[in-house]
């Protein structure tokens, strides 16, 4: 990497040929129009460049690397491509200097099994671009189930990384072995199905044990399916009571134990403090009987002096 | 030390002891208050998809918690001024521990509303000013430590309940954990029983406060006959507050700081992942500042309560107020994550200080008769900026799109708060001394004309006796 000066492939433009299609993905392309979109992407600086690219129908697709300062300007250089890291069989040609930039490309018919990531290499320098070809994906699968209770009713998503539409969304349910569709025209009171475009939610109601498994929803596109999963747990109402349970025991007993203490303080204190407390109210009563007893003699003393 | 009139409770609290298993009770009711209803985010998503409605609808449970726990302090106030702190935290607990298990009954997102955010509101009020108020009962020398420790719940409890959300969640969906949750709220209600009512007892010159109360009562009588609509209210809850000097410099002081002390909280990781700063990273930077703010707290309590700082506490409070609101000026101006981490560590410094000092100088302020009222009173009128301050950042960051202007006006809003606490309560510190000292002068006058007046009955007691005995012989 040192010793080389740095490479840089800045532009990579990505043509599609579009063939009609039918429902079925047929091989041959039948004459309809022809609609071309460019994608020019331009890295500058990277060696090592990855692009994805979504497919949702089978296609022609048209992939370009354009390679340009190379060291010593050779006149022409060796290119070929790989699927998978594999060397496409008559893919290498030679590639001849066009005012500083070498551009390699080769156009692809794309059907399902051609799903796959292809690179543009070069035999006289390590620079490539690895383009992946695939079906837009699903955003992550969380690992932990979703939990819902027996006779409660609970929503699963399943929702695309990017704003692509497939032509429908299916759900299944996992068997063990084999996944069922689930028809909600043959099962209304049970499941909802709502489909919003790239996300899809699943409503189950009126949830029973049997309930608990795998969740599988299809985003269906023309040149293949994109599968996903959710996790389903049931669990039935007893199972959260339990902890609960065990908590509530546990603060009416704290409780109890600390108001008991505090019950088996007080004599303790009220029979200290009752004995100063005679005392301290024996005084205080005298005190008082005198300053009444003076009082009630001034004043029947002055009631009868004139 | 404080000055004697205002901390006048007719006996010497414990300062220890039994205190501090009360301090305990509170630090268990003042974590589960604070930080509660911000831990119940973690539900929010799946319950959000239960109910198909949008996020501002279900994140209106938490908003409606909150206002009812601020709103709810004057009744609060109110009922631990008639009936003492214990069984109004015991009764909140319960508030708080039913309406979470039934709000996991819930069918609608309306009885969260009722059950979550009214009833669990108000159960959570009640446990926050009983908790504080007992501090006051207890401890007077070391009041600041005890509110620092006390205060300390909150961060606590806020990185405890975190992870246990999100293992009850995983576990159990949200109903299960709403249930569960209830079950651990009634443990405010042990915290509650903790919180034994102080035994009043009368220190030994009877006679003085015989004489003062008998004074009151007719002042009180003469007051009545005027207006008994005022003293009605009085009974219940001491709206003289509102003439009281330090009150009203608190209560300025703090709306100002309000306005800008939750909404760098909240905004702390958006700012972090709208750099570019990845999401466990900046949820890193939540932790650091709440670990920072956990020890701030008491440790803040200590240096208050030395004999330097205590009695000049309120430009101790004030200073920490400016230094927050510096804090969040510079914030803007660091680069980088390591900038972030600076940030977070010396914001929950200041976080830290703040909070553990809040209610004691309102304790000094006011004492600790009054703090009942006092609290209830300052917490209903700051429900304004707490609840205004975080949605005016919002805007503040979606009219600029950028983080830095909303930075600036909070730490501007608490600069200016802080700086109107230290001017205010210097000249209060004066006016307060000069009041003091006047007072001296008149109880030598008055304790000069009592002896007299004693020496004279004394007198008249001695003739009659000798009148009597002069009779009989």
């Amino acid at each position: 990497m040192g010793s080389r000066r740095a490479l840089s492939l800045v532009l990579l433009l990505i043509s599609f040929i579009h063939s009609g299609l039918t429902q079925e993905s047929s091989p041959s392309p039948q004459s309809d129009p022809v609609i071309t979109r460019q994608k020019a992407v331009s890295i500058g600086q990277n060696q090592v460049i990855i692009e994805e690219l979504a497919i949702l129908t089978p296609q022609k697709i048209e992939l370009l690397c354009n390679l340009i300062d190379i060291p010593n300007n050779p006149p022409n250089i060796t290119g070929y491509w790989t699927k998978d890291g594999q060397e496409i069989e008559n893919s290498e040609e030679s590639v001849n200097r066009n005012n500083e930039q070498y551009i390699l490309k080769r156009t692809f018919s794309i059907e399902a099994r051609d799903l796959g990531n292809y690179s543009c290499n070069f035999r006289e320098n390590e620079a490539k671009v690895t383009f992946v070809l695939d079906v837009p994906a699903i955003k992550g699968t969380r690992n932990k189930p979703v939990v819902s209770y027996i006779g409660d009713s609970v929503v699963l998503e399943c929702k695309l990384k990017l704003k692509h539409t497939p032509n429908t969304w299916n759900w299944y349910k996992a068997n063990d072995t084999e996944k069922v569709l689930i028809n909600v025209t043959a099962n209304p009171q049970n499941y909802k199905i709502v489909i919003n475009g790239s996300d899809t939610k699943l409503t189950v109601l009126n949830l029973t044990e049997e309930d608990s498994g795998k969740y599988i929803c299809s985003a269906e596109f023309d040149i293949k399916p994109r599968e996903s999963y959710v996790k389903l747990k049931v669990l039935s109402y007893t199972e959260p009571l339990k902890p609960f349970i065990a908590i509530v025991v546990e603060v009416i007993v704290l409780v109890t134990l600390i108001l008991l203490w505090e019950k088996c303080k007080k004599p303790q204190q009220d029979n200290s403090s009752a004995g100063e407390n005679d005392v301290c109210s024996e005084q205080t009563s005298k005190l008082a009987g005198d300053e009444n007893n003076g009082v009630n003699n001034t004043a029947r003393q002055r009631k009868l002096q004139p | 030390m404080p000055r004697p009139a205002s901390t006048n409770l007719g006996y010497t609290p414990p300062d220890g002891g039994w205190g501090w298993a009360v301090v305990f009770g509170s630090f268990i009711s003042i974590g589960f208050s604070y930080a509660f209803p911000k831990s119940l985010t973690i539900y929010f998503k799946e319950i959000q998809e239960y109910f198909s409605i949008s996020y501002s609808e279900i994140a209106w449970v938490s908003s409606i918690m909150l206002a009812t726990m601020y709103a709810g302090g004057p009744v609060s106030s109110v009922l631990v001024n008639r009936y003492g702190s214990r069984p109004v935290v015991i009764v909140g607990g319960l508030m708080v521990g039913v309406a979470m298990v039934t709000a996991s009954f819930g069918t609608t997102i309306v009885h969260l509303y009722l059950c979550v955010g009214v009833i669990g509101g108000f159960g959570l009020a009640f446990n926050l000013q009983p908790s504080l108020t007992i501090i006051g009962k207890y401890f007077l020398v070391k009041r600041p430590i005890a509110n620092g420790l006390a205060m300390a719940g909150s961060p606590v409890f806020l990185s405890t309940l975190a992870p246990l959300n999100q293992f009850l969640f995983d576990h159990f969906g949200w109903r299960g954990s709403f249930l569960i949750l209830g079950g651990v709220l009634f443990n405010c209600c042990m915290a509650g029983s903790l919180m034994r009512p102080i035994k009043m007892r009368k220190t030994t010159d009877e006679n003085d406060t015989g004489k003062l109360d008998v004074t009151s009562q007719r002042a009180g009588e003469d007051e009545s006959k005027q207006s008994g609509c005022a003293t009605k209210v009085n009974q219940f809850i001491d709206v003289s507050l509102f003439k009281h000097r330090g009150f009203l410099i608190y209560l300025v002081g703090n709306v100002l700081m309000f306005f800008g002390f939750f909404a760098p909280v909240v905004f702390l990781a958006p700012y972090a992942k709208h750099q570019g700063i990845d999401e466990y990273s900046a949820a890193f930077l939540l932790s650091i500042f709440a670990l920072v703010d956990m020890f701030a707290r008491p440790g803040t309590g200590l240096v208050a309560n030395t004999r330097w700082i205590r009695p000049k506490i309120q430009y101790f409070f004030s200073l920490s107020v400016i230094f927050n609101g510096l804090c969040h000026i510079m914030c803007p101006l660091l680069p980088g994550y390591s900038g972030l981490v600076v940030y977070a560590v010396f914001f929950g410094l200041a976080f830290g200080m703040v909070c553990a000092l809040l209610f004691e100088v309102l304790m000094d302020l006011v004492g600790a008769q009054r703090f009942s009222s006092a609290v209830g009173l300052a917490t209903i009128i700051e429900c304004g900026p707490v609840l205004l301050g975080p949605p005016i950042s919002g805007l503040l960051v979606d009219i600029f799109l950028d983080y830095k202007y909303m930075y600036f006006a909070c730490g501007v809003m608490m600069v200016l708060g802080g700086i109107f606490l230290y001017i205010m309560n210097y000249y209060n510190y004066r006016w307060l001394e000069k009041e003091g000292k006047q007072r001296k002068v008149e109880e030598l006058e008055i304790g000069s004309a009592k002896e007299l007046a004693a020496n004279e009955e004394n007198k008249d007691n001695e003739e009659e006796i000798r009148q009597n005995t002069q009779e009989e012989g």
